[in-house]
């Protein structure tokens, strides 16, 4: 058998259960044919990604400290050190003098108040208040960093690198490659809504680990789903992909142990059905209307995400690994209040808030929160002084994420910013321990997935943030 | 107990990954080397390291230990683990057995890549030297080869992997040998196209993306490059020229643009916001395109596995430190959105080079300036930097003939359309002449003549014209009773004097939204021209408002506006009088405001109207306005601005596009005498001079073109002061003129503007690159051509000899059919680095013509090399998205062969070939996206992924299904399954495949007619090919 690493790689990627096939092509390395490295706690990840940046102050770590000090410039705070330069200098400045990613001195105060949630009586915003009805099943982090002062931390947060350095698969990309599947009918790393910078997940493992886009649209959910109308019939169809499984059965006799061959019979196999599986997942008619009504189904600003959280779950229950959800549309993201602060974090929170507690409660009331990690995360959070009159710039010393789920535990917060909100101060975290966290949930240990020729470094492994795992 | 083994099972490879890369052959830090047991022993330059048996006190395990952070080792990432540390402990303990044979590192000088590539010794009248070299191989391994594929087979691989187009009917018939075919496929174009395609993939070929409009990275019209490739190519220029050319063109061939697009391969690498990682992309593919090197691996240290230096990095670094992009001038195109040649160019001759501590450009070690070289290792046959002298073509663009023309014939052009203008005007003017001869007449001067009173008891059909809708006179007033913003108004039919007094009487009667009456005076016969006071009852704010309009736009100056609560329903006296250019308004008898208009019209036309309103007029006296009246001054009183007439205007615009004509003659007359000190400063002079006069003239243009605008005719004023004072200036001393800009350099930043800089380049290059482009292509460069040759043959064997094929560094390790990569390499550079020769080389070879069938497979054979790494069949491959595509296309005959040009954005409709789609980070056509279409960041080797995606994309695809229906009718009804089966998947269909194509075309006719009446036959036909295409045979290259 002529089989070489990159066909194994290309083979994995078929993601349906081709045992034989993929054990012979994968070797023994990580997380091969859908066994992780170790009893895993979760099957699934639900992955919620804000674009731009939400502010932390105003979501998951209230600083009350900002509304005594409004108006004041930092330097005349007992705050002043936070500017130290040795403080700043682990940003990584890819736009030169671009006009965002500044310093902002005058703190800013708080646009929304705060309430403390459930029996844990962790704060969390006004905007915020079904998430916070959730709260003692979610553990928050108010520690995290990244290093890009500009919208490649989007890329960072997904892959582990700043926008200056090349491109590696992100992390989605690493648990369809890690983790087999469970289901034979449809791709494992799905991902739904706006997306704006690489286009490749992949990167070296090869496009098989990239996302498959999904819409809600049952129609047409994923490109060429569909023949075009009109033109074959089901019946036809059904007709072509026998004949072309015949004539390939035939074309194994001529081509003995001829390993793409055989790949592909499986692939067209597979695309067959998925033909059927995947408009079944994002077609509603059989919810009920409560559960409908929970993810927001009934109101228009909650509906469009509320579908996608939905689907999620129909994917999760089909034992698809990794769902990938963005969140606002536009280049920057639409989370990026560089002005407007109060009117767009409010109408975006409201977008997001019903329909993840949606999502949240209903995995738990079907038992499926238990194996299913669900991450709310963004670039980075907001500076604690104005930009403007009524906005904030980005800001990547200190922001918050959360985890809920799978394995996590619930109703703690780990970590802390300083009173302003500035800096990372107990327990800080960058962007890839939450990878390492949620792959040591999946079963997976992030340094044993490596890839000849592709290494990687310490940073990119990230840590496990022990403290928040059951 | 402890033994070798255990040193080398659980020691060695720990030590390699941690610490050879300091304490190994490629360094020896503090004369330690760890790479070997006895090295280990033998210790430091001035200490042991180890004390066998006492590992506590033994260096070697003090410092993997050490708390302090400076002591450990090693001293980058995690400390060494607690199960490596009792491993080395152990070891120690037990007296560090030593393993037999053990290698030492080799000295990185004498890895396999960097010696120079040898040819094999051949028997006289040999054969290829290919299977000379593979068969004496597999011979010693008794290894039996597969048969040669079949005729059509191979005809369909051939045509493939030379013109990326499979076989029509006929060629799958050609009868003729096969070396004949091979050297036409070779010069037929299309296999530049398929072959370029491939060097697209190895250097990151992409077009221009951005943000909106933004260009942020490559460069517009980049495709310039795409065409080069594929001419160069056909022409089977030579790879060594290639190179040059993209390196260093703009110093090998200056004046040379079908050479300079070459250059193309730089500026694709450009990136708006930051030049360091501009650079670093720059340095990172040059080094691993042709020489398959990773220096970037050494941006922020030195290479872990290379013999390569941080410092190495940054004097590579140094070379292209002073390289800029540009668009150039194409003839026929002055507009750089339409068209433009990009090309690099050395621009900051002067600037430095330093080395970035820990690879951050904040922190350069600004102690030591860096000049530019290659690899030291290497660097024993890099010639001598020279600085280039550029010809002026190069530097100073605006001397090119086809420049000046352009220019010229764009400025004649200009003066031939205002000539045209002229005319016009003139033509307009003698018609309103003949046409309105009262708008020529003087209003009546006389102080004491007018006198028009009337109570509107009845319609005076001699004093108004009633003109529009919804007039009436009754009750004792004029009325318009329908509320419009039509043209609606009474016209007074005698002219009013220029001086006049109006008293009226009138009532606001409804309305809409402005509810306005209003009372125009000196309204031209067009209506664009009006003075007008208006009373309005709009409700946010009822007023009194002093307005005109000039060519048929209003203007509502503020200074001529009262507030004035307006009332619907309540009567007003209004009086209104004008002297001159002033206006005095009354209401009901008192003073409201005194306003100056800019200027006054001829006509002495008085309209009355409603806008948007309702109103009933109850009286009116207008007379000639007395002498000894007296009014109130305005506030606003502006000087009075001319009125000018279009056809002055229309003379001063000729004489605009004469004298800028006049001036561009003069700048091109001077840049050709560019080199000339003494003529060029002369014809410098009267240029700038020529420049002078023509600013003069556009001054006075612009003073009459505008004169209605008081801020453009002061900024007009300023224009012509300034021209005067360079005129006098000029005309005492020498000057020069404005350089024109003819090119577009591409921002350094997006803080910088074009305009600022420099319209002449420096006539100097710094010969770094041609310098760089020398040494990649010198025979003694043990890389380029070995990195070339195995480019190639992955992609005719689908396996490359050396599977790293962008790094032939130290982790590259000797590949096992070295002597045919090298000799290969050999036969290449001597025949002129010709790649056609290459090509014809492979392709006639008996292993390229082995069947890929391991079937009845000699079965010692399959056991002794599985792999087929001696080549004992050919390799299936799938072809590359583009072949995909295109081969959908050609054998429908809808493929459009028409080559080069700018990029076409993709999508289902277009025809043409693959290669001349858009390609970027934000264009790709989606079909080939689903086929590992190439990663426009990084592609050296296509990945070939096998998933569901492809499936649903060839079977779904608009383009498969209607590609389907047009092979389907190229052939006849008898025997349509056999030929339709050989010219789709290249080989006859056995009688299993027969049956079950037969079988299927009856179950799909039976199925369409159920859905269609007539042509169920034909539906059947395209279903059958159809499936067809989705065959494994199809997609892949057997």
């Amino acid at each position: 058998m002529n089989v070489n690493r990159r066909m194994f790689l290309g083979n994995a990627g078929l993601g349906f259960g081709s045992l034989a096939l993929s054990a012979i092509l994968r070797g023994g390395e990580s997380g091969v044919n859908g066994l992780p490295h170790f009893a895993p706690k979760a099957k699934s990840v639900i992955w919620l990604f804000m674009r731009g940046g939400v502010s932390h102050m105003e979501s998951f770590d209230p600083k009350p400290m900002l509304n005594k000090l409004a108006g004041k410039s930092i330097g005349e705070t007992r705050f002043k050190y936070v500017q130290d330069r040795d403080r700043l200098k682990k940003v990584r400045v890819v736009v030169v003098n671009d006009a965002n990613g500044q310093q902002r001195n005058k703190l800013y105060p708080l646009q929304v108040g705060y309430k403390r949630y459930g029996q844990s009586g962790i704060g969390v915003s006004d905007w915020f208040p079904h998430i916070g009805g959730c709260i003692d099943d979610i553990a928050v982090v108010r520690s995290m960093w990244t290093t890009d002062d500009n919208h490649g931390a989007q890329v960072q947060f997904h892959s582990g690198r700043h926008m200056l350095d090349p491109r590696v698969p992100t992390i989605g990309a690493w648990v369809n490659w890690g983790l087999g599947t469970l289901n034979e009918n449809l791709p494992q790393f799905i991902g739904m809504g706006p997306r704006y910078f690489d286009r490749s997940d992949g990167h070296y493992l090869g496009p098989a680990y990239d996302e498959v886009k999904l819409k809600i649209d049952p129609k047409n959910p994923l490109d060429y789903a569909q023949p075009p109308a009109d033109k074959i019939s089901e019946e036809e169809q059904k007709l072509g992909f026998g004949l072309v499984n015949r004539l390939n059965q035939m074309s194994l006799e001529q081509y003995p142990g001829d390993s793409r061959l055989e790949a592909r019979i499986k692939a067209y196999e597979l695309a067959y059905r998925m033909q059927t599986s995947v408009p079944n997942v994002v077609n509603f008619d059989k919810e009920s209307e409560a559960t409908k009504k929970l993810y927001g189904f009934n109101q228009k600003e909650t509906r469009t995400f509320g579908q996608q959280l939905l689907s999620a779950r129909r994917f999760v229950e089909q034992g698809v690994r990794f769902i990938q959800i963005m969140h606002g549309s536009g280049a920057a993201g639409a989370w990026d209040q560089h002005s407007n602060l109060k009117a767009k974090h409010s109408e975006l929170a409201m977008q997001v808030d019903r329909p993840i507690a949606g999502l949240l409660k209903d995995l738990k009331s079907r038992g499926l929160l238990d194996e299913t990690l669900v991450v709310f995360a963004t670039e980075f959070g907001r500076t604690p002084g104005s930009q403007g009159s009524n906005g904030r710039d980005h800001h990547p010393y200190g922001f918050s994420v959360w985890l809920a789920g799978g394995g996590i535990r619930g109703g703690v917060t780990h970590g802390t910013t300083d009173e302003i909100g500035f800096h990372t101060e107990e327990n800080p975290h960058y962007v890839t321990d939450v990878h390492a966290t949620l792959l040591h949930q999946l079963g997976l240990e992030a340094e044993r997935m490596e890839v000849p020729g592709h290494k990687r470094l310490e940073a990119d492994f990230g840590h496990i943030i022990k403290d928040i795992i059951v | 107990m402890v033994h070798a083994a255990d040193y080398l099972r659980d020691i060695k490879p720990v030590l390699k990954a941690r610490c050879y890369a300091c304490h190994g052959a490629l360094k020896q830090k503090a004369g330690l080397r760890v790479d070997t047991a006895a090295n280990i022993r033998k210790g430091a330059k001035s200490d042991s390291i180890v004390i066998p048996g006492d590992p506590e006190r033994s260096e070697l395990l003090i410092r993997v230990t050490s708390g302090d952070e400076h002591e450990r080792m090693p001293p980058e990432g995690a400390p060494l683990k607690a199960h490596e540390i009792a491993a080395i402990r152990e070891w120690i303990t037990a007296g560090l057995p030593l393993p037999e044979n053990e290698k030492a590192e080799i000295d990185p000088k004498e890895h396999w890549a960097f010696q120079v590539p040898k040819k094999v010794t051949l028997p006289e009248n040999s054969a290829n030297p290919i299977d000379v070299i593979l068969d004496r191989r597999r011979a010693a391994l008794n290894l039996k080869t597969q048969p040669e594929a079949n005729r059509t087979i191979l005809l369909r691989r051939l045509y493939l992997n030379l013109i990326g187009l499979p076989p029509t009917m006929e060629q799958l018939a050609d009868k003729r040998p096969w070396e004949e075919i091979v050297d036409e496929l070779l010069k037929n174009p299309q296999h530049g196209e398929r072959w370029a395609r491939h060097w697209m993939d190895i250097w990151r070929y992409t077009d221009w993306y951005g943000l909106g409009k933004q260009l942020r990275n490559s460069q517009k019209h980049i495709w310039h490059w795409r065409d080069w490739i594929v001419e160069s190519l056909n022409s089977d220029k030579g790879y060594d020229r290639m190179i040059q050319e993209m390196l260093a063109a703009d110093e090998l061939a200056p004046e040379d643009p079908e050479a300079l697009r070459a250059t193309g391969f730089l500026a694709r690498n450009y990136y708006l916001f930051n030049r360091t990682t501009w650079l670093d992309s720059t340095i990172e593919h040059t080094a691993k395109a042709f020489f398959g090197l990773t220096i970037n691996c050494a941006k922020c240290h030195d290479h872990k596995y290379d013999p390569i230096t941080q410092e190495d990095y940054y004097r590579f670094r140094a070379i292209f430190e002073p390289h800029q992009v540009r668009l150039d001038p194409l003839p026929g195109v002055m507009d750089f959105e339409k068209n433009g040649l990009p090309r690099v160019f050395d621009d900051h001759l002067d600037i430095k080079t330093y080395l970035h501590l820990r690879g951050d450009p904040k922190n350069p070690d600004k102690t030591r300036v860096l000049d530019p070289g290659v690899p030291a290792v290497l660097a024993t046959f890099a010639p001598e930097i020279k600085p280039v002298q550029l010809p002026i073509y190069a530097y100073a663009p605006a001397v090119r003939d086809y420049v000046q023309a352009d220019h010229l014939s764009a400025a004649k052009a200009s003066v031939d359309a205002s000539k045209k203008d002229l005319v016009e005007a003139q033509k307009k003017a003698a018609n309103a002449l003949k046409e309105k001869p009262e708008v020529q007449t003087k209003p009546i001067k006389s102080a004491t003549k007018f006198n028009v009173t009337d109570d509107f008891s009845k319609h005076n059909t001699e004093l108004w014209e009633v003109i529009g809708k919804g007039w009436q006179f009754k009750d004792g007033a004029a009325r318009q009773t329908i509320s419009t913003r039509g043209a609606e108004r009474l016209v007074l039919r005698p002219k009013l004097p220029r001086d006049f007094e109006l008293t009226c009487r009138y009532t606001h009667t409804g309305g809409n939204v402005y509810r306005s009456v209003t009372f125009r005076f000196d309204v031209s016969s067009d209506l664009k021209y009006a003075n007008y006071v208006y009373t309005s009852a709009h409700a946010p704010g009822p007023k009194l408002h002093v307005a005109y309009t000039r060519d048929g736009t209003s203007t509502y100056p503020p200074e001529g506006r009262v507030a004035q609560p307006i009332q619907i329903g309540k009567p007003y006296t209004i009086r209104l009088a004008v002297r001159d250019r002033l206006v005095n308004v009354w209401l009901n008898d008192k003073f409201q405001i005194a306003y100056s208009l800019p200027d006054r019209g001829p006509s002495g036309q008085l309209l009355l109207s409603g806008f948007d309103a309702t109103v009933a007029f109850d009286d009116i006296y207008v007379r000639s306005l007395p002498t000894d009246v007296k009014l109130v001054e305005s506030k606003n009183n502006v000087p009075e601005l001319k009125s000018v007439s279009s056809v002055e205007v229309s003379q001063s615009k000729l004489a605009v596009t004469q004298s800028r004509l006049a001036a561009l003659q003069a700048i091109f007359d001077a840049e050709k005498k560019r080199g000339n000190e003494t003529a060029f400063n002369a014809a410098s002079h009267s240029a700038a001079k020529r420049e002078a006069e023509a600013l003069k003239v556009e001054g006075e243009y612009e003073l009459k073109a505008f004169a209605k605008d008081g801020k453009k005719v002061s900024a007009a004023q300023r224009k012509i002061a300034n021209a005067e004072k360079k005129i006098t200036a000029l005309n005492e001393s020498n000057g020069s003129y404005t350089p024109l800009r003819v090119t577009k350099k591409a921002l350094e930043s997006p803080a910088h503007k074009e305009d600022q800089y420099p319209a002449v380049y420096p006539d100097i290059s710094t010969g770094r690159r041609s310098a760089l482009a020398q040494w990649v292509t010198s025979h003694k460069n043990p890389l380029t051509a070995r990195v070339a040759v195995n480019h190639v043959w992955l992609r005719h064997f689908g396996e490359p000899l050396v599977e790293t094929v962008d790094d032939f560094g130290l982790r590259a390790k000797n590949p096992l059919h070295r002597e045919l990569l090298d000799h290969l390499a050999v036969e290449f550079m001597e025949s002129g680095w010709s790649f056609q020769y290459l090509h014809r080389l492979i392709v006639n070879s008996r292993a390229y013509r082995l069947g890929s069938s391991s079937k009845d497979v000699d079965l010692s054979t399959l056991s002794a090399d599985p792999d087929n790494h001696y080549y004992w069949r050919m390799n299936t491959r799938r072809m590359e998205s583009q072949v995909v595509r295109d081969s959908l296309l050609h054998l429908a005959g809808m493929l459009d062969s028409s080559m080069g040009g700018p990029s076409v954005d993709p999508g289902d409709s277009v025809r043409r070939r693959s290669l001349y789609f858009k390609h970027s980070r934000d264009q790709q056509d989606n079909l080939l996206k689903k086929f590992n279409d190439a990663d426009h960041l990084q592609c050296y080797r296509r990945t070939e992924s096998i998933v569901p995606q492809q499936a649903l994309a060839l079977y779904n695809s608009k383009l498969s299904v209607e590609m389907a229906g047009l092979i389907a009718s190229r052939f006849e009804e008898g025997n349509f399954i056999q030929k339709v089966f050989q010219f789709v998947l290249g080989r006859s269909p056995d009688e299993d495949e027969m049956k079950a194509c037969r079988q299927t075309l009856s179950e799909l006719e039976s199925v369409a007619r159920g859905v269609q009446k007539t042509k169920a036959d034909e539906r059947a036909r395209r279903g059958l090919v159809h499936a067809l295409l989705n065959h494994n045979d199809f997609i892949s290259i057997r």
